[in-house]
């Protein structure tokens, strides 16, 4: 198991956003957090990386215990994330924005820095260097010296992957991915994630195209309300009714899809 | 010829530009990620009176007073930028305003220490020291056709000048590294820089302090080359002096606030012979460049233009890894 949540609950005053949701990610799989708007699937990462406490429960990554440690320890430890509301630096060039995301995996400090030092020359190439492999591997290396809010959303949306990338993570999670995208992006992001799972990266992933989380993961966990109401394959969880009835609503009441 | 040139009038004026050169990077600094700190003026009185007591009082060097003032200045940094670090944007202007403040007004009290309002006179003169030392060597300043005055600026000049140029190479090649993109990320957008593994809190306060340090580093100078300050020297106004020259001169480049304090200590100067409309005019000045340009005088873009001028005059194109080593 790369993550294991166990019985997680978040309360922002009365309000339940998460509670009693366990599940765990097998090494190297693709798995779908998905559920209707407002279910807790954002929360949920945002309590995987720390960014908020755990009201109660437990997470653990790879056999340790990562309650409460700060948000960039935990990308220290190998979960990195994107943002549904693309959170890119958006002065900085292509190159940059993944230059800064491979912070965790380098350490010069400010003297060596002003310095130059041997070390800190062969670092600094080693950071670019991966900077533009990655930017490659997202299919962004035309781009490298543009600005980031001056790329395409679509290219945005895969910068982001490509920083979340670079500080060469375990587990990364990825908030709806394909949101605004059109048929072609949706389906290069979908070769795009595949090939983040060859390379060994498990993934946990928040969308709403069924049909790319239907394609794409091994198996989903479906929230609702905060409350995890199924697990599974895509299979089991297309023919669970509990689901059905989450996204579709009961007989009584109005349809929405 | 030599003693015309360097009249000693202008060459204080170029000790004091020098000086306001590393005031305003005092504010680029903790600027440089999102911090709006005004406890400069606070962090100068700091370096000036700690290297002024030790000096007058224990018959320190002036470079071991100066290297206290500045230590202390940075010390308190930590301590003021640990607590601070949840405040944003014009919620630290104040914190830090007050500090200053209250630095102020412990110099006014502390009588027996500090000689209150009236101030500290009599500090050691860095050029007079430098002369001194200088003609224990047997050397003398009319060799060099200088009146021994103009050589105290003139030596002063020169090793400001020198200092100046090295803090701003010294937080330039920072900015263009690892630790450089950590504060812009932090800059542009905090949470997402947590989440890319920076740690904000080790980088928020290296900021903080960094700008203490250059401050309390400014003041100790600015106590040996008056050789008088009182508390006045360190009020409100200084504060608001300091963070206009980074504000008009720009905070994206380390060359905006360069430009801001030559630029605004040059201007009342050159205005004396209206001087009774000076501060009018500057104040207008500051306020069209609010509306018009509020990101200040320089910035990103004009410094490209400036890059890609002096590329096509040579002919040459860089790829951006080489054009950022410049």
């Amino acid at each position: 198991m790369v993550l294991e949540v166990k019985k997680a609950c978040k309360n922002f005053g009365g309000l339940a956003a998460v509670s009693d949701v366990s599940f765990s990610i097998r090494k190297g799989e693709i798995f779908g957090l998905i559920g209707p708007n407002g279910a807790g699937k954002t929360t949920m990462f945002n309590l995987i990386t720390s960014m908020f406490p755990l009201t109660t429960g437990e997470i653990v990554f790879q056999g340790d215990n990562i309650n409460g440690l700060k948000p960039n320890k935990i990308t220290e430890k190998g979960i990195c994330r994107t943002f549904q509301n693309i959170r890119l630096f958006p002065l900085m060039s292509a190159e940059e924005n993944v230059m800064v995301g491979v912070h965790s995996r380098s350490k010069s400090g400010v003297l060596s820095s002003v310095f130059r030092t041997k070390s800190q020359r062969k670092e600094e190439a080693a950071i670019r260097k991966r900077a533009k492999e990655l930017l490659e591997f997202v299919g962004l290396d035309d781009f490298a010296d543009i600005t980031a809010e001056n790329l395409a959303y679509g290219q945005q949306r895969r910068l982001e992957i490509a920083r979340a990338m670079a500080s060469d993570p375990q587990l990364l999670l990825l908030d709806e991915p394909a949101a605004g995208m059109n048929e072609t992006e949706t389906s290069e992001l979908f070769q795009l994630i595949k090939k983040i799972q060859t390379l060994g990266i498990t993934v946990l992933l928040i969308e709403h195209d069924m049909p790319l989380v239907m394609n794409l993961c091994d198996r989903i966990a479906v929230l609702n309300f905060g409350k995890k109401i199924a697990e599974g394959t895509p299979e089991e969880i297309q023919n669970n009714p509990a689901v059905i009835e989450a996204y579709l609503g009961s007989e009584e009441e109005e349809e929405y899809a | 010829m030599l003693a015309e040139l360097f009249n000693p009038y202008y060459l204080q004026i170029g000790c004091f530009i020098l000086i306001n050169i590393i005031l305003a990077l005092s504010v680029y600094v903790p600027l440089s990620t999102g911090q709006l700190s005004l406890a400069s003026a606070g962090f100068m009185g700091l370096g000036a009176y700690t290297s002024a007591l030790l000096t007058i009082h224990f018959d320190l060097p002036i470079l071991v007073g100066i290297i206290a003032g500045t230590l202390i200045a940075g010390l308190i940094g930590i301590l003021i930028g640990l607590p601070t670090l949840r405040l944003q944007g014009v919620y630290l202007a104040i914190v830090t305003l007050g500090f200053g403040e209250v630095i102020r007004v412990v110099f006014i009290n502390w009588e027996s220490l500090t000689n209150g309002s009236v101030g500290i006179s009599g500090i050691p003169h860095i050029g007079r020291e430098i002369l001194k030392t200088l003609k224990g060597f047997g050397f003398n300043p009319q060799s060099m056709g200088l009146q021994n005055n103009q050589f105290i600026f003139l030596s002063i000049f020169v090793l400001l000048l020198i200092i100046a140029i090295f803090l701003v190479w010294f937080f330039r090649r920072q900015h263009y590294s690892r630790v450089g993109r950590a504060y812009a990320a932090i800059k542009l957008d905090e949470k997402a820089a947590e989440s890319m593994g920076i740690n904000i809190t080790y980088y928020k306060v290296l900021a903080f302090t960094q700008g203490a340090l250059l401050a309390g580093f400014a003041g100790s100078i600015y106590a040996h080359v008056l050789a008088y300050i009182s508390p006045a020297d360190f009020s409100y106004h200084r504060a608001v002096d300091i963070l206009v020259f980074t504000v008009f001169g720009g905070s994206e480049v380390i060359w905006g606030p360069v430009f801001g304090a030559i630029f605004l200590t040059f201007l009342p100067e050159v205005l004396r012979f209206i001087s009774e409309y000076r501060y009018m005019i500057y104040g207008i000045m500051i306020i069209i460049l609010m509306a018009v340009r509020p990101q200040g005088l320089i910035d990103v873009n004009i410094i490209n233009w400036i890059k890609s001028k002096k590329r096509s005059k040579r002919g040459v194109t860089h790829g951006s890894g080489s054009e950022k080593s410049m």
